[in-house]
């Protein structure tokens, strides 16, 4: 369903993505797991059309995002948190967007209920907590009823309740026959719900698989992690493992 | 103690003015910009052959001048609110009316700068323009509304950020702002005598004394009168209101 | 994606942001404060007698003569249709940006351009329609109906309509310089001092007469019976050449929106 092939990307002198290429497939939960600056984020933009690619292609359907006639009823996508403005009300946000998609009006309360907004719809987003911008950006990402579902850290601010909630969401889509694409870099949240694995450090793919092929040989998920990204814990991105910070040897 | 605080966090406001890229362009562009329009400016008053002296071009360059200067008052307090750093900034220094205070102070400051360079230019560039179109020297007088000039476009940076202060967010305080002084004040001038005591009319008297009731001295009072009034409901607000 | 529900969408997010509706308000009560201002200077001659032009008394004159201050307005909304996207939302709420679900919605970004674009004209259009009449009646009001107007009908129709483009043109200007600098400073800055008395484009006229073909400079005579410095374009070429400029800053703005990174 979503198609990741050869995926080139430079920002200047630096390549932020190099060569990734990997497959979300339907009826299933793909988690694309990687450290931060590895270029998830990135590749996900190039996929939904926001930036371009230097090389290779990224395809919804056989098609570029950007030929869709109603994007939004085929990907339902959260990649900027809430994505509204401060000064709306996320009944008003709610109803640009599906306006946009020619999506019926109703989808707005429905959504709304879904995501356990339906109190807050009329207060301005810039009030909200980033729990509540969250679960504004997923409401916004099923209002057109996608086949597919791409989500870029979706449990980012979510309590414990709604981490369920999401995780029941994700799993019931995927068990329908929908296509879940989700970026992650908390394993925890990874391994209830993936069934396949893309792990991706440096711009480079460093593994994919189901999640049982990815961790196999592994203590656990997060010892695979760390072993197939090549960093010793406590490190930032880019420095040499070795060299830690003062204290913590 | 309070004084060796208030001078710390001073530094750090201009440390911010320093860093932020738009606020440079501002300084750096309104010079420039000023420069240009003085050498426009003095061709213009060469081609009628009268004398292009200091005083009078930058007297017709400042109108312009201060659209940068209004700008850069805007910036610290609404480069702050808009991008979301406030929150940081009140975590660091919580005494708000602290806050305040060395964030005017850093914006005097980066505002005299600015003046400074930009009435520099405006100088330079009319000697310059007048040099390379062969015009008859001009008599200067002493200098003293060149440096009005400087002055003027000071308090009016102070005005633009005491209306910031107020309403926190770029456009609104800038549009407000520069529509009071571009298109409200020199239509209510047009209109009645009372327009003296608008805050840039009364402020004018420091490079072009035409009133008959305000000197240089009296106007600029009424000027910081008006910033005061802005500025303390500003400072009122910002304490007592969440952010 | 079709041109209709991109339009339609656009059109609700304009109308559901503050400050299209401050920017509308302003032009509307701004410009009919000036021309109670002017209305009221022109109430005290006819009473005090003196002796003016016929046109001094008339209501659509003095209502008129407020309307090139309302350019500001059509600024404010062809710059923060724009600019909204680009705000960056409170940390708090994610920080994130709106242009991210603009664009997921809508992908073709020539066609969410022009969409933008025709918002802006209806947005501005609807404000003339509401403040020119305002104005209008506000003069009547303050001058009494004593003396007879000078304008005829169609003859106000015409100046009008060539206001509302004026500012229409204007507004578009403004959104295309927001497209390509992603922020509305310099739009503001640099369209509010061409509107206003401090007009470095008609400095630049001192220096050349090419400056006569500047957008704001070339349109002034839209402004029809207004006014204005010798020289330059009349009304009907230089709408033409203001029309000229627009449509090309709205292509190049079309063009690298497309082209770059969100």
């Amino acid at each position: 369903m979503l198609l990741i092939e050869q995926l080139v990307k430079r920002h200047g002198s630096r390549t932020v993505l190099d060569r990734i290429g990997f497959e979300a497939r339907p009826g299933r939960v793909t988690a694309f797991l990687g450290p931060n600056g590895a270029g998830k984020s990135s590749t996900l933009r190039i996929l939904l059309g926001l930036d371009r690619a230097d090389g290779g292609r990224a395809l919804v359907g056989g098609r570029p995002y950007r030929s869709l006639r109603d994007p939004l009823r085929t990907v339902g996508s959260m990649l900027d948190g809430s994505g509204a403005h401060r000064s709306r009300t996320a009944r008003d946000h709610l109803a640009w967007v599906a306006r946009s998609n020619g999506i019926p009006r109703r989808r707005i309360g429905e959504v709304l209920e879904q995501v356990g907004l339906a109190d807050a719809g009329r207060v301005r987003v810039g009030r909200y907590s980033l729990g509540m911008g969250q679960r504004l950006g997923l409401a916004a990402a099923l209002l057109g009823r996608p086949e597919a579902l791409v989500l870029d850290e979706p449990v980012n601010g979510l309590d414990p309740e709604g981490i369920r909630w999401i995780r029941g969401l994700l799993r019931g889509h995927a068990d329908g026959g929908g296509t879940v694409l989700l970026s992650s870099h908390l394993m925890s949240e990874v391994a209830g719900i993936a069934d396949d694995l893309v792990v991706v450090s440096g711009g480079r793919i460093a593994a994919a698989g189901t999640l049982d092929e990815v961790t196999a040989g592994y203590a656990s998920l997060e010892d695979a992690f760390f072993a197939l990204t090549g960093r010793e814990p406590g490190l930032e991105p880019g420095r040499e493992p070795g060299r830690e910070q003062g204290a913590a040897r | 103690m309070t004084g060796k605080r208030l001078a710390h966090i001073a530094v750090a406001e201009l440390g911010k003015l320093r860093t932020l890229p738009v606020a440079v362009m501002t300084t750096v562009g309104t010079a420039v910009i000023g420069a240009l329009v003085a050498a426009a400016l003095t061709a213009q008053l060469v081609d009628h052959g009268l004398p292009a002296s200091a005083a009078a071009v930058t007297a017709q360059a400042v109108p312009f001048l201060q659209i940068g200067l209004i700008l850069l008052g805007v910036l610290p307090m609404s480069h702050e609110h808009d991008g979301g750093q406030l929150r940081t900034t009140l975590t660091a220094v919580p005494r708000r009316g602290l806050l305040l205070a060395g964030k005017s102070i850093a914006t005097l400051l980066c505002l005299a700068l600015a003046a400074s360079a930009a009435v520099g230019g405006v100088v330079a560039a009319t000697a310059l323009t007048g040099r390379l179109l062969d015009a008859p020297p001009a008599e200067d007088v002493a200098g003293q509304p060149v440096v009005g000039a400087a002055g003027y476009l000071v308090v009016v940076g102070l005005l633009a950020h005491a209306v910031a202060l107020l309403v926190r967010s770029l456009i609104p305080a800038l549009v407000g702002t520069l529509s009071l002084v571009l298109i409200v004040s020199p239509l209510l001038a047009g209109l009645t005598r009372h327009a003296r005591w608008l805050p840039d009319r009364a402020a004018r008297e420091l490079y072009d004394p035409t009133d008959a009731v305000l000197t240089a001295a009296t106007g600029t009072l009424v000027m910081l009168a008006w910033i005061a009034l802005v500025g303390g409901i500003a400072a009122v607000l910002f304490v007592r209101r969440d952010p | 994606m079709s041109f209709w529900n991109t339009f339609t969408a656009e059109l609700r997010k304009a109308g559901t942001l503050p400050a299209s509706w401050v920017a509308v308000a302003v032009t509307l009560f701004g410009s009919a404060g000036v021309t109670v201002l002017n209305a009221v200077a022109a109430r005290t001659a006819l009473d005090s007698g003196a002796q003016e032009s016929q046109g001094f008394f008339s209501a659509f004159e003095t209502a008129y003569a407020a309307v090139p201050l309302g350019t500001v307005g059509a600024v404010v909304l062809g710059v923060v249709v724009m600019s909204s996207e680009y705000a960056a939302n409170s940390t708090d709420a994610g920080g994130g940006r709106q242009v991210t679900a603009t664009l997921a919605a809508s992908p073709r970004r020539a066609v969410l351009l022009a969409a933008k674009a025709l918002t802006v004209v209806l947005f501005v259009g609807l404000t003339a329609a509401a403040t020119i009449p305002a104005c209008i009646g506000v003069a009547r009001l303050v001058i009494g109906s004593g003396p007879p107007e000078t304008v005829g009908l169609d003859d106000a129709l015409v100046r009008s309509v060539g206001a509302t483009l004026y500012w229409a043109l204007t507004g578009l200007i403004a959104l295309a310089i927001t497209t390509l600098a992603r922020s509305g400073i310099i739009p503001l800055v640099v369209l509010i001092a061409n509107s206003s008395v401090v007009s470095f484009s008609l400095l630049l006229t001192h220096v050349t007469p090419l400056a006569h073909w500047l957008p704001d400079l070339a349109g002034r005579r839209l402004f029809v019976g207004l006014p204005t410095v010798d020289g330059g374009l009349d009304a009907g070429p230089g709408a033409l050449v203001m029309g000229a400029w627009t449509f090309a800053l709205l292509a190049v703005a079309g063009i690298v929106f497309s082209r770059r990174d969100a």
